[in-house]
C-alpha cells in the first residue's frame, strides 16, 4: 500500500486499487475517454468518426501552418503524438494519429490502461487501429497525394494564363492611348486650312468623326483600364514627371524643407514670431503667482496702479477715533479744514497787528 | 539712519510706497536722524531688511518732511512704525495703548522679525488686526495723551 499517483484524477492515493472503483475516478475516466475518442474522431459529438473516415478516404491538404501542427496526448502511452503528417507543403490529415494507433506498443499499453482503470471495454476498439488498416491507409495516401499534386499544378497553370491575358490587355490599352495622342495633332492641321479645299474638308470631317470614335473608344478603354485596375485593387493616376523639380532618388530638397511660396503674400500680419511677447509672458507669470495667494487676504482687490490725486490719504484707523476706519479719513479732513480756517483767522489778525505795529513804528519814527 | 533703507521725503513718495508695494508688508518708520532711539531702531531695521525682503519692504520717513502724515497718523512719539499691506493699514495689539503704530525701538532683531511674520500671516488670512508676538516686557512704555488735556 504505497503512494500511487493516478493520472486521471491527478491525485495521489494511499488506498491502493480501491481508488479505481470509486465514483469520482470512474466519472473522470468517462470524461477523459470521451474527449480522447472525440479527438481521434476529430471533431464534436455531432460528427462521428472522422478519423475512421479518413482511414477509408485519406485527405490531403495544402499545408496550413496555423492548424496542421497540432499534437494529441495519448493517455495510454503517456506520449504526445503529432496529429498530422506533413512535409511542409502538404499534410495528411490525422496521419500521425493513425500511425501511432497502429503500433503494437500502443496496443499493449492500451490494454494495460483499460485493465488498470477498469474502463469500459466497448470503447477500447475506438482507440485501436489494426496494422492492416494502417497499411491500407498508407497505400491510399500515396494515391491521393499524386492526385493532389496534379491538381495543384493545374491550378498554377490557370493562374499563369490569367495573368498573361491581363498583361496583354494592358499593353493594348497603352498602345491605343499613344495613338490617340497623335490624332489631335492631325486634326488640328486640317482645321487651319479648312476654307481652301473641299477634299480636305471632307477628309477633315472624316478624321473628326474618326477622332470622335477614337475618343469614345478611348473613353471606353479608359474606363476599361480603370475597371481592370480597380479589379486588381489599384487606380492608375498618371505618370509623374519629376524631371524639373527633382525626386527622392535624385536627392532633391524635400518640399517641407523648401520655403513656402505663399509666405509673403497671405501671411503678412503674423510675421515670424508666434506667441505672446516677453512682457506679456512675464505678466502672465506674475498673475499666476498671484493666483496662488489666498483669496481672502487683506487688500486682495487693491488696485496698485490706480492714480490718486495729491490729497489721497490711506485708510488709517486713527488713534482718537471711535467708529469705522473710513470715517477717520473723513474726520481728519474736517479737522484739517477747521485748522486752516483758524489759521486764516489767526493770520488775518496777526497781519493786522503787524500792520498796526508798522504804522505805529513808522509814525513813531 | 541706515544707508541701505530707502528714504521717503514727500507725501507723494509715501503714497507711492503704500500703493505700489504688492503682497508685501510696508513698514514706514517715522522719526528723525538725530534721535538715538531712532538710530537703534534703524539699525535693527537695516540688519533684518534683507532677510525679510520677501515679506516686507521697509522705508524711512522723516517726520518733518511730511507733516500731513505726522498729523494723520497721530505721531506724538518718535520713532513710530506704521504697517501697511496692499494699501490697507494693519493694526497690532502690543499690549500698549496705541494699536495703530509701534512706538519706540525693538529689543532684539528677532522681535521685529516675529512681528513682521505675524503681520504677514494675518494679512494673508484677511485679518486687519493681529496680536503682537513680542513679550510685553520688551515693549517700550509711554503715556498716550489726548492733545487737549
Amino acid at each position: 500500500m504505497g503512494a500511487h499517483y493516478c493520472a486521471i484524477c491527478k491525485q495521489t492515493t494511499f488506498s491502493g486499487k480501491k481508488h479505481v472503483f470509486g465514483k469520482s475516478h470512474q466519472s473522470r475516466l468517462r470524461v477523459v475517454l470521451l474527449k480522447f475518442t472525440e479527438k481521434i474522431c476529430g471533431c464534436s459529438v455531432s460528427q462521428v468518426k472522422e478519423a475512421r473516415r479518413t482511414l477509408k478516404k485519406p485527405q490531403v491538404e495544402k499545408f496550413d501552418c496555423t492548424q496542421h501542427k497540432q499534437k494529441i496526448w495519448c493517455y495510454c502511452c503517456e506520449v504526445e503524438i503529432e496529429r498530422n503528417v506533413t512535409d511542409d507543403n502538404m499534410t495528411v490529415l490525422y496521419g500521425g494519429v493513425i500511425e501511432h494507433m497502429a503500433t503494437p506498443e500502443h496496443k499493449n499499453k492500451t490494454h494495460k490502461f483499460w485493465w488498470d482503470n477498469k474502463a469500459d471495454p466497448k470503447l477500447k476498439d475506438k482507440v485501436l487501429f489494426t496494422a492492416e488498416e494502417a497499411e491500407r491507409f498508407k497505400a491510399e495516401v500515396s494515391e491521393v497525394l499524386e492526385t493532389f499534386v496534379e491538381k495543384e499544378d493545374e491550378y498554377i497553370k490557370q493562374e499563369a494564363k490569367f495573368i498573361r491575358a491581363q498583361e496583354k490587355h494592358r499593353q493594348e490599352v497603352m498602345q491605343t492611348l499613344l495613338e490617340r495622342k497623335e490624332e489631335p495633332e492631325l486634326s488640328n492641321g486640317p482645321n487651319s486650312s479648312r476654307l481652301s479645299a473641299e477634299v480636305p474638308v471632307s477628309s477633315q470631317l472624316q478624321s473628326r468623326g474618326w477622332g470622335q470614335q477614337m475618343g469614345n473608344a478611348f473613353a471606353d478603354s479608359m474606363s476599361e483600364v480603370t475597371q481592370t485596375a480597380a479589379g486588381q485593387g489599384l487606380t492608375f493616376i498618371g505618370y509623374q514627371d519629376s524631371s524639373t523639380s527633382g525626386n527622392v532618388h535624385t536627392g532633391a530638397v524635400p518640399p517641407w524643407l523648401q520655403d513656402d511660396p505663399l509666405e509673403g503674400t497671405s501671411g503678412a500680419a503674423p510675421q515670424k514670431e508666434i506667441g505672446p511677447s516677453l512682457q506679456d509672458f512675464l505678466k502672465q507669470k506674475e498673475q499666476e503667482k498671484l493666483k496662488k495667494l489666498p483669496p481672502n487676504r487683506v487688500g486682495a482687490n487693491f488696485d496698485h496702479s490706480s492714480h490718486t490725486d495729491a490729497n489721497w490719504l490711506p485708510s488709517f484707523g486713527r488713534v482718537w477715533n471711535s467708529g469705522r476706519r473710513w470715517q477717520s479719513r473723513h474726520q481728519f479732513r474736517q479737522e484739517e479744514r477747521q485748522k486752516r480756517k483758524q489759521k486764516k483767522q489767526h493770520g488775518t489778525e496777526s497781519s493786522k497787528k503787524a500792520k498796526m505795529t508798522e504804522q505805529l513804528s513808522s509814525s513813531g519814527v | 539712519m541706515s544707508l541701505f533703507l530707502p528714504k521717503l521725503t514727500c507725501k507723494k513718495d509715501i503714497d507711492e510706497a503704500i500703493k505700489g508695494v504688492a503682497e508685501k508688508v510696508v513698514v514706514l518708520r517715522f522719526g528723525s536722524d538725530d534721535d538715538s532711539v531712532c538710530l537703534q531702531l534703524d539699525e535693527i531695521l537695516s540688519k533684518t531688511a534683507h532677510d525679510l525682503s520677501n515679506m516686507a519692504s521697509i522705508y524711512i520717513v522723516d517726520v518733518d518732511k511730511a507733516p500731513i502724515y505726522t498729523r494723520y497718523f497721530d505721531i506724538s512719539y518718535i520713532p513710530s512704525t506704521v504697517f501697511f499691506f496692499n494699501g490697507q493699514h494693519m493694526k497690532v495689539d502690543y499690549g500698549s495703548p496705541d494699536h495703530t503704530k509701534f512706538v519706540g525701538s525693538f529689543k532684539t532683531k528677532q522681535d521685529f522679525i516675529d512681528l513682521i511674520e505675524v503681520i504677514y500671516r494675518g494679512a494673508m488670512r484677511g485679518k486687519m488686526i493681529v496680536q503682537s508676538p513680542i513679550d510685553p516686557k520688551n515693549i517700550p512704555k509711554y503715556d498716550l495723551l489726548y492733545h487737549d488735556i
